[in-house]
C-alpha cells in the first residue's frame, strides 16, 4: 500500500503507544516510590515504637532489679535485730564491764559476720556514738568519715518510719553506697557496698550493648553508669534537657530514645540510646525495600512493555487496516475524494512557492456508454483498471484519487523542475497517460474505445490552494473536452469559462 | 496459551515473595561461659582484681566472670559455707591452711596438673608446686611467699631516741620510754598469735605444733604465752587485739606493727605518705642468735579451682591469667607479695616494679630463709586463734588462772584440730 500516502494515524498510534508505555512506567515508578516511602516511614515508625517499648520494658526491669537489690540489703540489715545483743548493747555505757563488753562485742561481731557472710559488703558493722565499731567497718570508711563517723552516718537516716536511709556521694566519693539504720539511741548499723556491685543489677542482654543505663540521685548526679567515667557527674545535658521534670516516661526524638523510671529512695533509672543507632537497622531495611521496589518496577516496566507490544501490534494492524480502508476508494484502490482533497489541501498549504507542483484532473470520455453497453460490472472493472494505470504512471509519493464517478485526480507532490522544464514534464506525463489509455482500451475486445480528457493546473502559478488549483484544472479539463476529448490541456489565464474566477 | 505462560512468572514471583514470611527465623545468641572468682582483701586489691577480670573478659569475650569478694574477716566462714554446700567459686583465692582443712585427701579441689594445657605450670618451681600438693594432687598454686614481718616506724623510734627494736626486751624498754603515748608495736589477733608463739618457741626451744598438726606445747608452755600477752598489754607494748586500729599506723600512734609481708602496702603506705620512715626490723628474738627462730614462712595466698567446676578449661585460663599474665602482673604488682610465677616476677623485674617496703620485707625473708620454718597448714586455724585470744583475755581480766586458761585452750585445740 506504499502507493497510498501514509497517514498520520500510524504516527499517532506509535506516539500513543510510546506515551502509554511512558505513562505506565511513570505510574509504576510513582507507585513504587509511594510504597517505598510509605514502607520506610512505617518501618521507621514501627521500629522506633518497638525499640521504645523494649527499652521501656528494660527500664522497668532495671527498676525492679535495683529495688529488689536494695530491698535485699535492707532485709539483711534488718536481720541484725534478731539478736538482742545487737540492739540492746550500748558500747558507750561507762558502766560496762570491759571483759563482758569484749565478749558481747565478739557475739555481736560473729552475728554480723554470719549475716553478711554471703554478701560482698564493704561495711557491715555497728557504729556507736563514741565512734566505737563492732563488726566490719573498713579502714577506708573510718578514714573517710574520721571523727564524724557516727554523726555523719546518723545524718544519712532520712526515713522516719523505718529510721534508715540510703546515701552515696559522701565527700564526693561515689564508689560506695551506704545504707544506715538506727540500732538504738547510741548506735547505727552501716551497710555499704561498691557501686560496681550494681553491674550485676543492671546487666542487660548483649544485643542491647548500645543502651546506656544510669542510676541517678534526685539531683541528677550519676550513682551508677554503664559508661566509664560518669560516676558522680551530672547526667549529660543533652539527656537531661529532654527529660525535664518527668519521672516516669519514654521519650524519642531524632537524637535519643530515653526512658526514665523512679525507683526507691528518689533514685532514677535512666536508659538512653542514640536514635541513630536504632535506625541503623532501618537503613538496612530501607535498602531492601528500595531494592525490591526497583526490581519490581523494572520487572513491571519490562513486562508492561512486552505485553504492550504483544497486545498493541495486532490492534495496530487492525487500526492501520481500517485506516487504510477509510482513506481509499475500494473499487480502484486509490484515495477517495475526501482523503485526496484533505491530503492535497494540507500538503499545498505547506508548500513553498518556490517549488512547482501540478494538479491533474482526469475524466474518462464516453464512460456512460461503457456502463450502458457493457454493464456496470464491466464499468467497475474499467474504473479499477484506470486506478491501476494511474498508480503505475505516477510516483508512489504523488497523491492519486478518484473524485467520483469517472473523474480522477492526481497531485504531483514531488517538486517539479524549474520554469520551462516542469511544463515539459507535465506534458510528458499527460501524453504518457493518454497513450496508456489508448494501449489498454483500444476497443478491440469489446469494440468500444475508452480515452481520457485531462486538465492541469500548476502550483503556484495557477493557485496556492487545492480549491483554486482544482478550479483551474477543471477549466482546463473543460477545454480538453471542448477540443474533442482524448487530450490534455494545461490551464491558461486566457481560457474562457463561466466558472473561472481568478 | 502464551498469555498463560506470561502469567506464570508474576505468579511464581508473588508466591516466592509471600513465601518469605513463613520462614522460621532463628536468631543466634552469643553464648557466654559464666565462671566465678572469689577472693579476700582490702580496697586496692578489690579494685585491681576487678580491673584484671575486666581485662580477662576483654581478652576472652566468650567468658563472663562473676566476682565475690570481701575483707579477710568473714571470708573463711563464707568460703566454708560455699565449700560445704558445693557452691564455691570456680576459681578461689584460698589460704595455705585450707588445703589441709578442706582437702585432706587431695580430692576436694580440682587437680590443676590436669589443666596444664591451659595453665603454664613451667612458671613454678617444683618446690612451689609442692606447697600446693595434697596427696599427690595439685590442689592449689601459690601466688607469693609470705611471712610475718616486723614493720617499725623509725621516725617515731628516733623521736624517743630509740633504736629499731630487735629483742623482746627492746620492746618493753621502748614501751617504758614511750610512756603510753604510743605503742611500740601493734597487731591483729592472728599476728599476736604468731608473735607470741615465736616468743614461746624461742624460750622453750620447742615447736608449738608439728607439721601434721599435733601439738608439742604443754600447759606450762601455753601459760608462758598467756602471761606474755598479759605482760605485753599491761606494759603497753601493744594495744589489745580487740582495740587494734590499723589507721593508727598512718598517724604514728602505733610505732610499729607485725603483719604479713604481703600486707606491707596496706599497713604502711599511708604512714610513708605521711612522712614517716618505715623500716623492716629483724624478726624479734630473745637474742641475736635466735633471729628467725619461731618464725614461719608460707605461700602468701593460693589459687584453687573448684572440684565441681563445670568449666575447668575456662577456670584454668582465668587462673593462668591471674598468676602468669603481664596484664595482671602490671595491675597486681607486689600487692600480694613477690610473685612466685617466673613470668609475673620477670615482668616486674623488667619494668623496675620490684621496689618498696614489700620488696625489702621479701629480702629480709630471704636473708633468714634458713632459720624460718615452713608453716603447718593447721597453724592458722581461725577457731584455734579465737580460742587463744579468749584464753588471753581470761588471764588478762583475771577471770581465770593462767593454768586453767592454758588447760582450757589446749582442750579447745584438741577439739578444733580433731
Amino acid at each position: 500500500m506504499s502507493y497510498v500516502k501514509k497517514t498520520d494515524n500510524s504516527k499517532h498510534i506509535r506516539k500513543l503507544k510510546f506515551y502509554m508505555i511512558l505513562g505506565y512506567a511513570l505510574i509504576i515508578i510513582i507507585v513504587a516510590v509511594f510504597i517505598s516511602v510509605f514502607s520506610i516511614n512505617k518501618t521507621d515508625e514501627v521500629l522506633k515504637s518497638k525499640v521504645s517499648s523494649m527499652t521501656s520494658m528494660l527500664n522497668v526491669q532495671m527498676k525492679l532489679n535495683i529495688n529488689s537489690y536494695l530491698k535485699k540489703m535492707e532485709t539483711t540489715s534488718t536481720l541484725v535485730f534478731s539478736s538482742e545483743e545487737v540492739y540492746k548493747y550500748d558500747a558507750t555505757n561507762p558502766d560496762n564491764d570491759e571483759y563482758e563488753a569484749i565478749n558481747t562485742e565478739k557475739i555481736i561481731s560473729d552475728k554480723l559476720f554470719e549475716l553478711c557472710i554471703m554478701e560482698n559488703f564493704v561495711d557491715f558493722g555497728v557504729v556507736y556514738s563514741n565512734n566505737h565499731i563492732v563488726g566490719k567497718v573498713t579502714n577506708g570508711t573510718i578514714k573517710l568519715f574520721g571523727d564524724n563517723l557516727y554523726s555523719d552516718l546518723s545524718a544519712m537516716i532520712n526515713r522516719n518510719r523505718t529510721h534508715d536511709g540510703w546515701y552515696t556521694g559522701y565527700k564526693n566519693d561515689y564508689t560506695r553506697i551506704y545504707y544506715v539504720k538506727r540500732v538504738n539511741d547510741n548506735a547505727v548499723l552501716v551497710t555499704s557496698f561498691y557501686t560496681t556491685e550494681l553491674e550485676s543489677v543492671f546487666e542487660h542482654p548483649g544485643g542491647m550493648d548500645d543502651i546506656t543505663v544510669r542510676l541517678t540521685e534526685n539531683n541528677n548526679i550519676i550513682i551508677y553508669s554503664s559508661e566509664d567515667g560518669e560516676l558522680g557527674k551530672p547526667v549529660p545535658d543533652n539527656i537531661m534537657n529532654k527529660i525535664g521534670n518527668q519521672t516516669s516516661a519514654g521519650l524519642i526524638d531524632d537524637d535519643f530514645l530515653i526512658t526514665i523510671n523512679e525507683c526507691g529512695d528518689n533514685w532514677y533509672v535512666i536508659c538512653s540510646v542514640p536514635t541513630g543507632i536504632i535506625l541503623d537497622e532501618k537503613n538496612e531495611i530501607q535498602i531492601y525495600i528500595l531494592a525490591v521496589s526497583i526490581l519490581i518496577s523494572l520487572i513491571a516496566i519490562i513486562l508492561g512493555t512486552f505485553l504492550s507490544f504483544r497486545i498493541a501490534n495486532p490492534v495496530n494492524r487492525i487500526v492501520n487496516n481500517l485506516d487504510t480502508k477509510a482513506h481509499l476508494d475500494l473499487l480502484t484502490g486509490i484515495l477517495n475524494k475526501r482523503s485526496f482533497e484533505e491530503f492535497t489541501e494540507n500538503t499545498v498549504k505547506q508548500l513553498p512557492e518556490t517549488q512547482h507542483h501540478a494538479l491533474i484532473l482526469l475524466d474518462v470520455d464516453n464512460f456512460k456508454g461503457v456502463n450502458d453497453t457493457l454493464g456496470h460490472a464491466y464499468g467497475d472493472k474499467v474504473l479499477a483498471g484506470i486506478g491501476k494505470i494511474l498508480r503505475e504512471t505516477f510516483n508512489e509519493n504523488d497523491f492519486v484519487g478518484r473524485l467520483g464517478g469517472d473523474e480522477f485526480c492526481v497531485f504531483l507532490s514531488i517538486p517539479l523542475p524549474n520554469q520551462n522544464d516542469h511544463i515539459k514534464l507535465i506534458e510528458s506525463k499527460c501524453s504518457q497517460l493518454c497513450q496508456t489509455f489508448h494501449n489498454n482500451y483500444t476497443g478491440d475486445d469489446n469494440n468500444y474505445k475508452i480515452s481520457a480528457s485531462i486538465g492541469v493546473a500548476v502550483f503556484p502559478e495557477h493557485g496556492a490552494s487545492f480549491s483554486k488549483l482544482y478550479e483551474c484544472a477543471d477549466k482546463a479539463l473543460y477545454e480538453s473536452k471542448h477540443k474533442g476529448k482524448d487530450t490534455y490541456t494545461i490551464f491558461r489565464y486566457d481560457m474562457k469559462g463561466d466558472n473561472i474566477k481568478l | 496459551m502464551k498469555l498463560k505462560k506470561l502469567l506464570v512468572f508474576p505468579i511464581i514471583f508473588s508466591v516466592l515473595l509471600s513465601g518469605c514470611g513463613n520462614e522460621l527465623i532463628v536468631t543466634s545468641q552469643a553464648e557466654q561461659v559464666e565462671i566465678s572468682l572469689s577472693w579476700w582483701g582490702n580496697d586496692p586489691r578489690h579494685e585491681y582484681t576487678l580491673k584484671a577480670v575486666e581485662e580477662f573478659e576483654k581478652l576472652h569475650p566468650d567468658i563472663h566472670v562473676t566476682c565475690s569478694y570481701g575483707e579477710w574477716s568473714g571470708y573463711q566462714a563464707r568460703n566454708t559455707v560455699r565449700m560445704v554446700s558445693d557452691t564455691e567459686a570456680d576459681v578461689m583465692q584460698i589460704n595455705y591452711a585450707w588445703i589441709q582443712e578442706y582437702s585432706p585427701d587431695g580430692e576436694q579441689f580440682y587437680d590443676i596438673s590436669k589443666l596444664a594445657e591451659y595453665v603454664d605450670l613451667s612458671n613454678f618451681s617444683q618446690e612451689a608446686l609442692n606447697s600446693g600438693m595434697q596427696n599427690g594432687k595439685l590442689n592449689a598454686l601459690p601466688i607469693a611467699l609470705n611471712a610475718m614481718t616486723v614493720y617499725i616506724n623509725k621516725t617515731v623510734y628516733d623521736k624517743y631516741g630509740l633504736d629499731v627494736p630487735e629483742t623482746w626486751d627492746d620492746l618493753f624498754n621502748s614501751a617504758r620510754k614511750m610512756n603510753g603515748e604510743v605503742f611500740p608495736i601493734s597487731m591483729t589477733s592472728k599476728a599476736a598469735w604468731f608473735y607470741i608463739v615465736a616468743y614461746a618457741e624461742q624460750i622453750t626451744g620447742k615447736k608449738f605444733m608439728n607439721y601434721d598438726g599435733s601439738i608439742n606445747f604443754d600447759e606450762n608452755d601455753v601459760s608462758l604465752m598467756l602471761d606474755f600477752y598479759k605482760k605485753l598489754i599491761n606494759e603497753k607494748v601493744m594495744p589489745q587485739v580487740e582495740y587494734f586500729e590499723r589507721l593508727n599506723m598512718d598517724t604514728g600512734e602505733y610505732a610499729g606493727c607485725v603483719t604479713w609481708l604481703s600486707d606491707a602496702s596496706s599497713y604502711c603506705d599511708n604512714a610513708v605518705k605521711n612522712g614517716f620512715e618505715i623500716v623492716i626490723a629483724d624478726y624479734t628474738a630473745d637474742n641475736e642468735d635466735n633471729i628467725g627462730s619461731g618464725w614461719y614462712t608460707k605461700p602468701a595466698t593460693m589459687f584453687a579451682v573448684s572440684k565441681n567446676t563445670e568449666y575447668p578449661k575456662e577456670s584454668a585460663m582465668l587462673l593462668d591469667f591471674l598468676l602468669n599474665s603481664d596484664e595482671n602482673a602490671e595491675l597486681q604488682r607486689i600487692e600480694k607479695g613477690i610473685p612466685i610465677s617466673d613470668s609475673a616476677r620477670k615482668y616486674l623485674e623488667n619494668n623496675n616494679l620490684l621496689v618498696g617496703l614489700q620488696y625489702d620485707a621479701f629480702l629480709k625473708m630471704s636473708e633468714y630463709e634458713s632459720e624460718l620454718s615452713v608453716l603447718s597448714p593447721y597453724f592458722e586455724n581461725s577457731d584455734m586463734i579465737d580460742a587463744f585470744i579468749e584464753a588471753c583475755n581470761m588471764v588478762l581480766y583475771e577471770r581465770s588462772s593462767t593454768s586453767d586458761a592454758s588447760k582450757k585452750f589446749l582442750e579447745d585445740c584438741k577439739e578444733i584440730l580433731l
